[in-house]
């Protein structure tokens, strides 16, 4: 095991690997940004270190600062968290090359899922059905000639990104002329990487992934799915478990050939399969997660599982310590993404200083947030207050829990989703558990909150 | 009505009193309007931190914003309330919190000489290497005066302003984190008997710049 891990995140993400560190035994320092100086986990940890100023690409996106920190910190290891750097295989190579371990999968391995349109044929071989899509595209030339050939709509994916970014939903030939250049700066300004292809757009259908953990071993574990199609323009809103969308021979059909396929192709450490379910049922792999999803917790409160410290630990190169016939998922468990975004105002990112701030509690409630009373928002990163997540033993209970914990959550002094979130829990179509990944956009949020008022 | 209704006894003291509050009234508007737009001027053109201008009893004095200091204060407030478990890690790594707070709570009269302190800064995290200057010798704005070695690259620590080499906020060889403040720069010399750089409104206003 590590004797002290370098934390290269900020926000609630910050603050779990701290807690997950603490309950291994392992030292942690924090790594912030100048705007993060007051955060909870730089408060919280043991150590912390400032590693350049509030923008990101001096700080939780420069390799040679975060290194650097660990090293003069005297760490053994670096945790990227989710989002910035934690899916870069080449700052993973550095983070080797300096004789630090990068926790997460392994730089060739993150070398080789780098690529999303080259991750869909390496596991489709292995046996996972793939959504119809293009290769690389050279050019707007190239991306007009293989839309007309997947067939309209089309979805313009950044081969490096992920969370939506640079993401375009093209309906004609028009539309994707006009979104091309726009995608391609995004994809470069977000990920260092402009490279593009298309994917078939299935309407009306659900998200939903797959959890695995694979040790250096070659051991393979999945850990169920989640269902996140409760979106706002690709972004993840609300995730439950397990998917209302499958039955139980569909779920365990998908989850069982998605474990068998990463391991087969190498990888290694905690990865998500993200699928497309349509009308019919059937899935369709999208992509893979080399990294610890935003919405980890709700697979935790079912399956009893910490990943953050699992993930550390298979890093560190210990065994996996169980076997499938291990993990039991009990129950049903939703997160809520406490945003500070203005649903009133097309969800316009809120800056400002909280108020008051009190979470909610009670049987299964938990709150990961790095808020605090007085805490200022900085404006430089993403609008992710806090993941509120409930679990009970079966769907309608947890329903019932998520809005009794909504009502209670109080955050003063910002403009936040959660009376959205209580009108998405009171929206019929949630609760027969038949949301699409369209939906939140198509009818727009302001009848859910109406709704939600009455 | 005001004064009318007084006694003759305590009506000059009062008529004293306000004429001085409106000597004191006008010499508040000529700062605010006069002085104070010129000294924000100056003081974003230059690389001072800090400001201070005298004129008879009044002065006005400006200061940059410090937002690295504010935070650094409030996680020295924070080193306190978690004394408890370990924040010694972050104090010997030499972020010299507790030390800029006792410069903080010194007396008002001392603040001058706070008021006068401008550091050079590390550009990043790493190991520190000073150059070897003797304190009091003179720099240039921009002028290196150390380096901060990030993975074997040399980032260079550079005076904010002309003035001299002061106090050594840092060891040589010691780990430094972004922003941490290394050598203190004093300006140089200045009029027997005064603390701080003290100019006249017109100096100011007439600008040598």
């Amino acid at each position: 095991m590590f004797t002290k891990i370098l934390i290269a995140n900020r926000g609630e993400i910050a603050l779990r690997i701290l807690r997950a560190c603490r309950t291994l035994g392992v030292g942690a320092v924090v790594a912030y940004s100048e705007a993060d100086r007051e955060s909870l986990a730089a408060q919280l940890a043991d150590e912390a270190i400032c590693i350049g100023p509030a923008d990101a690409r001096r700080s939780y996106l420069s390799a040679s600062a975060i290194v650097s920190a660990a090293v003069v910190t005297g760490c053994d290891a670096i945790h990227p968290g989710y989002g910035f750097l934690s899916e870069d295989g080449g700052f993973a190579d550095v983070v080797r090359a300096h004789g630090l371990t990068f926790v997460g999968p392994p730089a060739e391995v993150l070398e080789r899922f780098a690529s999303k349109e080259a991750t869909r044929r390496l596991l489709s071989a292995q046996g996972l059905p793939t959504i119809p899509g293009s290769g690389m595209l050279r050019d707007e030339a190239h991306a007009l000639e293989e839309a007309e050939r997947i067939g309209y709509p089309v979805l313009i994916k950044p081969s490096a990104g992920g969370g939506g970014k640079g993401m375009r939903l093209v309906r004609t030939p028009l539309e994707l002329e006009s979104s091309f250049k726009v995608s391609r700066s995004e994809a470069m300004a977000g990920f260092g990487d402009d490279s593009l292809y298309l994917e078939k757009f299935l309407d009306d259908s659900r998200h939903v992934e797959v959890q695995v953990a694979v040790d250096s071993f070659g051991n393979a574990i999945h850990m169920g799915e989640r269902d996140c199609s409760v979106q706002r323009r690709h972004q993840k809103l609300l995730e439950e478990t397990p998917s209302p969308s499958l039955t139980d021979a569909a779920r365990q059909d998908i989850c069982e050939r998605a474990v068998k396929a990463v391991a087969a192709a190498g990888y290694e450490n905690l990865g998500t399969l993200e699928f497309l379910v349509d009308g019919k049922g059937d899935a369709y792999f999208i992509e893979i997660n080399c990294r610890v999803q935003v919405e980890h917790p709700i697979t935790e409160l079912c399956t009893g599982i910490d990943m953050v410290a699992l993930q550390i630990k298979i890093a560190a190169g210990e065994p996996l310590g169980m076997t499938q016939a291990d993990v039991i998922s009990r129950g049903h468990a939703i997160e809520f993404r406490i945003l500070a975004e203005d649903p009133a105002k097309d969800f316009r990112p809120q800056a400002g200083q909280v108020g008051a701030y009190l979470a909610p509690g009670g049987p299964g409630v938990r709150m990961d947030s790095h808020l605090y009373p007085g805490y200022d928002i900085p404006t430089y990163y993403d609008s992710l207050l806090g993941k509120l997540c409930v679990w009970a033993p079966d769907r309608d209970q947890a329903i019932a829990r998520g809005d009794a914990a909504l009502r209670e959550l109080l955050v003063d002094g910002v403009i936040t989703n959660i009376e959205l979130h209580r009108a998405i829990l009171a929206n019929q179509v949630f609760i027969d558990g038949k949301v699409t990944t369209g939906l939140l956009d198509r009818v727009g949020s302001a009848p859910f909150v109406a709704a939600g008022n009455r | 009505m005001p004064g009318s209704s007084k006694g003759a006894n305590t009506g000059q003291a009062d008529q004293e009193k306000v004429l001085r509050s409106r000597q004191d009234r006008e010499a508040i508007a000529r700062l605010a309007d006069d002085l104070l737009p010129a000294l924000i001027a100056k003081l974003t053109a230059s690389g001072l931190g800090e400001i201070e201008v005298r004129e008879g009893d009044w002065k006005a004095r400006l200061r940059k914003p410090a937002t690295a200091d504010a935070g650094r204060r409030s996680a020295t407030r924070l080193a306190e309330a978690h004394a408890g478990h370990g924040h010694s890690a972050a104090r010997a790594a030499g972020y010299g919190r507790a030390e800029e707070r006792d410069v903080r709570s010194r007396p008002e009269d001392e603040t001058v000489e706070e008021s006068d302190r401008i550091v050079a800064r590390s550009p990043a995290v790493g190991i520190y290497h000073p150059r070897d200057l003797a304190v009091g010798m003179r720099v240039r704005s921009g002028d290196r005066i150390g380096s901060v070695d990030v993975l074997g690259v040399q980032q260079d620590v550079v005076s904010p302003i002309d003035g001299v080499i002061g106090s050594s906020l840092a060891e040589a060889g010691e780990a430094v984190e972004y922003g941490q403040e290394l050598v203190r720069i004093e300006l140089p010399e200045r009029p027997a008997g005064e603390t701080v750089a003290v100019v006249r409104e017109p100096a100011i206003l007439a600008g040598k710049a």
